[in-house]
């Protein structure tokens, strides 16, 4: 395809062709062989989640004081808790609610962020200080005391988890989709599309978007392992999912404090936390080079 | 410029404000006073408190005249440690969180910036699954039990490194890496997807058909404009690492602001938590501001009308 | 696009840099105590180290080292005279014969660490202090039997009924507490009514002396050194804030000195960061985190290094009685019934601590071995009680929910709890974690349903455990729990002057507590701590503070 100096292409002035390039990036990531690895971890850990009933050799919160901190044996094949629970059981359905949230808070980071920060890029002025002042109050918010007050105001259930997590966690996918979006909307290939009638919207969507997903992907990629410890950490006073439901979160912060003793206990739910956000960074840098026309 | 850097300082009296009234609206929303206690005290005693403190008055007046004093430069007595005054206690902790916070944010933009522009320029090498093996691995762990693996090797295994406390040098090596290492981690790939979104450009590409040498290429073009997402992103990290880390802090039993603002919220001592919060908010508003600043430094074709 | 070769080199040499640095940690020495030194960790900056306003037990270990009451504890816990020449009672006419008016002589080479006399005066001022309402003291109230004492300290009232005294007001009750130096060596207070534990409440720190010069020069600084003047064995040359506290030897003490120069208090927060510590000999003794007991007794050379004392201390679960189901003292017995607490101790904590089916720990005088064994496990049984109660096979019994401040400790016991109820008595119960002050007042307000809680001692005696937990009006009733046999007993044993017949009303009153169950008892604490063999001469009592042995730290030395 031919391609002009500033960065505007065929599509540009066909309007009934515009969903080719997402559709495009689409194609070219199926084609990426690392991003594939990646999400094919991501659907097996799916498909773990969702069959865990019928995958753990044991019942997870069954209680077995016989058989208490055990070490990695052929019974238990990474060994047992505090309360003698079969942790591989636990790490199958811990899988449920740790890629519940770890996939549902970036999804809402995502809807909170990008349009905030487009919007505070791209209109500038007053409408940017404002929005990103917001931003600012947002992130130096003690969010330790609005937790504990949702927590004994509506019950600690995993909906006030993703609540309390994505009320706070967008700041950072604001401030950069802002940052990429200041500093893309002067470039000739904006200024060319604006100059041929473009609306907002569209110059979001179709130019300044796709060019600044890379870094707001990876900053995503990161929040994955984050959310799922937050999880972990915000257990503790209540919010998501109550003892003894398993989490993968709670098991490396419940393993923890035997850590000396028992280093096993830490080192699954880390390791399963580790592949999943490895998947998410295969995926994702999949997605950045899929989304970027030039890349290839 | 300078309009617009005064114009953004004003700005941060309404901002601290709206924060300092929403604290102290949760605050006191939050179930659960400073004198709660496992073992319940008796009525008169609380009485005693809550006289002492200005409890026993209407909580509006308790925030107009927290207001007023905050303006005055006094941020009252802290409710945990009754001898202490707020200010005396954040000015104690501040120098150790922010020496801490600046040697970390060093070696986070050190170790964050040569190995993602390094992962970029060798796409797809080994280089580049190096820096992605360790953002992974380092993002999965957990920053407490990151830090006691160090204190398991470098403390309890090797006697190399004081477990923890603050006053010497060595005792700052440990934090200082667990602090960085997250953050540096993000830094690295941050700045290798946008290092690799510049290197796409079409005028870079001009630039190498100019026949540019790979220098001219990196510095005048590549890293100035890769510089932006790095830019956003250091902001709050600056904020978080000079306001501290309370699961480092705890962990290394560092007498900083972390671990200070969460014991507070912990024991709901009023006066720190309030104390701290627009501290963390005055850091964060700075932060921000000077990024901004920079923004137009790295690309003077960023404007702020 | 081509190598830059600039780059990937430096990149290599960084890379080398760190990965040679590694190579270099050649295995380097432990740090070392100096001599006569004992380091130990407080695990956390006490809040205040002001006698008259401390109410924990990390303050508490600071200030026993520095000050001195006028008695004190042996490890058996009777009392002692320490400042006073001897401990008064009715023979030595140091108590009235009514029991209400206290005589106390003190020696006279008793000094400050200033070279100061310490005078019966110091004591007044310093009981007048903790009494005072602007002070608002958190142990005031344990003082209120002293003539004069609760109107001077409740002057402004309870927060329901504030009242609004003034200065001259306040002056005149201040002068009406019954507390006198009548010379130097001389203090004499005057009860209101009698009562029998008020010799071990002037063996607490509340009543320590404290200088009224140096308290009014430097205001609330007085507590920083080198201000922080006491009478004790040691005194406080360094507090570096959320750090460490260093004492040091006074050698203006006037006792016997002690054989430790140097005793460094370390705030380690983080459990694991404590026992590393004390793996990498930074600390001379350190809590065990739990989960590592099973491994430690195992290990031949930590077996040396294991210290484990009993504590007075009671973990029971508690219900709020003024609601369903738990208001139906059956069922109450039942789920007393289905608790393999055996197990719970045997397994779940790897034996540390003690079954406890009775409220009163071992170790405090009154502990009846053989109260509440119709509750010791028994499936049967408990399914039975509960069958009675109505509810056959848990069938019909409300969902209940279970209150806890989250730690990860109670998280154990809570899920322990929980299995059993299901296991055993197929009822399921719903756990809620909560933040700790969120918790605390939960419970405080009574809007709990079923929670578990402990309580310690202050002092050993039952006095200090029935009334405030089970009388009708105690304080910490918070179970709702009222019988009035009970109130009418426990009141006879407060009145009681004779030692005997006292502890026999005691043993009575908790007799019904626990056929009545409004809680369940399940263990006694135990403290499990790793202590370095060079330490010689540690005193444990079941009622120290934060750190064991800490009544008698100028009796350690290091060999």
């Amino acid at each position: 395809m031919p391609r002009p100096i500033n960065g505007i292409t065929e599509a540009d002035r066909l309007p009934r062709r515009h969903p080719s390039l997402w559709r495009d990036a689409g194609r070219r990531l199926l084609r990426n062989r690392l991003a594939m690895a990646g999400g094919i971890i991501v659907l097996a850990m799916v498909l773990i989640a969702l069959l865990a009933d019928v995958l753990s050799p044991y019942d997870p919160i069954k209680q077995n004081y016989n058989a208490i901190l055990e070490a990695p044996s052929l019974r238990h094949l990474v060994g047992t808790d505090a309360l003698g629970r079969d942790a591989l059981s636990r790490l199958v359905h811990g899988a449920r609610t740790s890629m519940t949230v770890g996939i549902f808070t970036q999804l809402i980071v995502l809807a909170i962020g990008l349009p905030l920060g487009a919007l505070a890029g791209y209109g500038g002025g007053r409408t940017d200080n404002l929005l990103m002042r917001f931003t600012d109050i947002v992130y130096a918010f003690p969010e330790l005391l609005m937790v504990i007050l949702l927590q004994t105001i509506f019950g600690g259930s995993i909906y006030m988890l993703f609540l309390a997590i994505g009320l706070v966690a967008w700041t950072n996918v604001a401030r950069l989709t802002r940052g990429q979006i200041l500093s893309l909307k002067e470039r000739e290939f904006v200024l060319a599309a604006r100059a041929m009638g473009a609306t907002g919207a569209v110059i979001i969507w179709r130019h300044l978007l796709p060019n600044s997903l890379g870094p707001i992907i990876v900053t995503v990629t990161f929040g994955v392992p984050r959310a799922i410890f937050l999880e972990a950490a915000l257990s503790y006073i209540g919010i998501g999912v109550k003892p003894p439901t398993p989490s993968w979160g709670t098991m490396v912060q419940d393993g923890y404090g035997a850590i000396f003793s028992f280093p096993h206990l830490v080192a699954f739910p880390a390791l399963a936390i580790a592949l999943v956000m490895l998947a998410f960074t295969f995926l994702g840098d999949g997605l950045r080079d899929a989304l970027d026309p030039r890349g290839r | 410029m300078s309009q617009y850097i005064l114009r953004r300082l004003l700005w941060l009296i309404p901002v601290l404000l709206t924060l300092s009234f929403i604290t102290f609206a949760l605050m006191h929303l939050v179930p659960g006073g400073p004198w709660d206690r496992e073992k319940q005290l008796p009525p008169a005693v609380v009485e005693n408190l809550n006289r002492k403190y200005g409890l026993d008055r209407p909580v509006w007046l308790q925030y107009l005249s927290f207001v007023a004093n905050t303006l005055r430069g006094d941020l009252g007595i802290s409710y945990v440690h009754q001898d202490r005054s707020v200010t005396d206690i954040i000015l104690n902790a501040l120098p150790i969180t922010a020496t801490l916070g600046l040697l970390a944010l060093i070696l986070t933009v050190a170790l964050g910036l040569s190995l993602g522009t390094a992962a970029a320029f060798h796409q797809n090498s080994w280089l580049d699954y190096i820096c992605v093996f360790y953002a992974t691995s380092f993002a999965s762990i957990p920053g407490f039990v990151l830090g006691i693996l160090m204190v398991i090797i470098f403390s309890v295994t090797l006697h190399l490194l004081p477990t923890g406390g603050w006053g010497t040098p060595e005792k700052l090596i440990m934090p200082v890496i667990a602090l960085a290492s997250i953050p540096a981690a993000v830094l690295a790939r941050v700045t290798r997807a946008s290092t690799l979104e510049v290197l796409h450009q079409d005028y870079i590409r001009t630039a190498h058909a100019k026949g540019l040498s790979q220098h001219i290429i990196l510095y005048r073009h590549t890293l100035k404009n890769a510089l932006i997402p790095v830019l956003t992103l250091l902001g709050p990290e600056v904020a978080y690492l000079v306001s501290g880390s309370f699961i480092i802090e705890n962990l290394f039993s560092i007498p900083g602001m972390g671990r200070l603002f969460v014991q507070g919220v912990f024991a709901r001592d009023y006066g720190l938590i309030m104390g701290t919060v627009l501290f963390y908010a005055f850091v964060v508003a700075v932060a921000n501001l000077v990024i901004d600043v920079l923004y137009g430094v790295v690309d003077p074709r960023i404007r702020y009308d | 696009m081509p190598m830059n070769k600039s780059l990937s080199k430096s990149v290599m040499v960084a890379a080398l840099l760190a990965f040679s640095f590694l190579l270099a940690c050649a295995p380097g020495a432990a740090p070392q105590a100096a001599k006569q030194e004992l380091r130990a960790n407080l695990a956390a900056e006490p809040e205040t180290i002001d006698p008259n306003k401390a109410a924990f037990s990390t303050q508490v270990t600071v200030i026993k080292q520095v000050f001195q009451g006028l008695l004190s504890f042996n490890q058996d816990l009777t009392l002692k005279a320490v400042v006073a020449k001897e401990v008064p009672s009715v023979k030595n006419k140091g108590i009235s014969e009514d029991g209400l008016v206290y005589t106390f002589k003190l020696r006279d080479d008793v000094k400050w660490s200033d070279g100061q006399k310490v005078t019966a005066k110091d004591f007044e001022y310093s009981i007048k202090r903790l009494l005072d309402p602007a002070l608002a003291a958190q142990y005031a109230s344990f003082y209120h039997d002293i003539k004069g004492a609760k109107e001077y300290n409740t002057a402004l009232g309870t927060p329901k009924e504030p009242k609004k005294p003034d200065e001259a007001t306040l002056k005149s009750l201040r002068g009406g507490v019954a507390v006198k130096a009548t010379d130097d060596t001389t203090l004499q207070i005057t009860l209101a009514r009698p009562r029998n534990t008020f010799l071990q409440l002037m063996a607490l720190w509340a009543t320590y002396p404290v200088r009224q010069d140096i308290v009014e020069r430097f205001g609330a600084k007085w507590t920083e050194p080198p201000n922080y003047i006491g009478n004790g064995p040691f005194k406080l040359t360094e507090w570096v804030h959320q750090d460490h506290i260093t004492l040091e030897a006074n050698p203006n003490y006037w006792g016997t000195k002690p054989k430790l120069q140097k005793i460094v208090l370390r705030m380690f927060t983080d459990l694991n960061a404590e026992y590393a510590a004390y793996l990498n000999n930074e600390l001379d003794m350190t809590r065990v985190p739990p989960g590592n007991e099973k491994q430690i007794i195992a290990d031949a050379q930590f077996k040396t290094q294991l210290l484990r004392n009993n504590e007075m201390v009671t973990l029971a679960f508690q219900f709020n009685i003024a609601k369903p189901p738990f208001d139906n003292a059956l069922v109450r017995r039942a789920i007393a019934t289905a608790i393999d607490r055996e197990t719970f101790i045997d397994k779940v904590r790897s034996g540390v601590g003690r079954v406890a089916y009775a409220w009163i720990p071992s170790g405090m005088p009154g502990h009846q071995p053989d109260l509440g064994k119709q509750y010791k496990f028994d499936v049967a049984k408990a399914k039975k009680l509960l069958s009675d109660a109505g509810y056959p096979e848990g069938k019909g019994l409300p969902l209940t929910s279970f209150q806890y401040a989250d730690t990860s400790g109670n998280r154990v016991i809570a899920q322990f709890l929980q299995g059993q109820m299901k296991d055993n008595l197929g009822i399921t119960v719903n756990l809620e974690p909560m933040e700790t002050k969120a918790f605390q007042q939960l419970v405080g307000q009574k809007k709990f349903q079923w929670s578990f809680f402990f309580w310690g001692a202050d002092y050993p005696d039952p006095d200090n455990w029935l009334p405030e937990v089970f009388g009708t009006d105690g304080g910490n009733n918070l179970t709702q729990y009222s019988n009035p046999k009970l109130d009418d007993v426990l009141k006879k044993a407060a009145a009681e002057l004779d030692e005997k017949k006292r502890l026999t009303l005691w043993a009575e009153a908790e007799k019904i507590v626990i056929d009545d169950s409004p809680v369940v008892p399940v263990a006694y604490r135990e403290r499990f701590f790793l202590i370095k063999p060079t330490v010689k001469g540690l005193k444990t009592t079941s009622m120290d503070a934060t750190l064991p042995g800490d009544w008698f730290y100028a009796e350690v030395s290091r060999g």
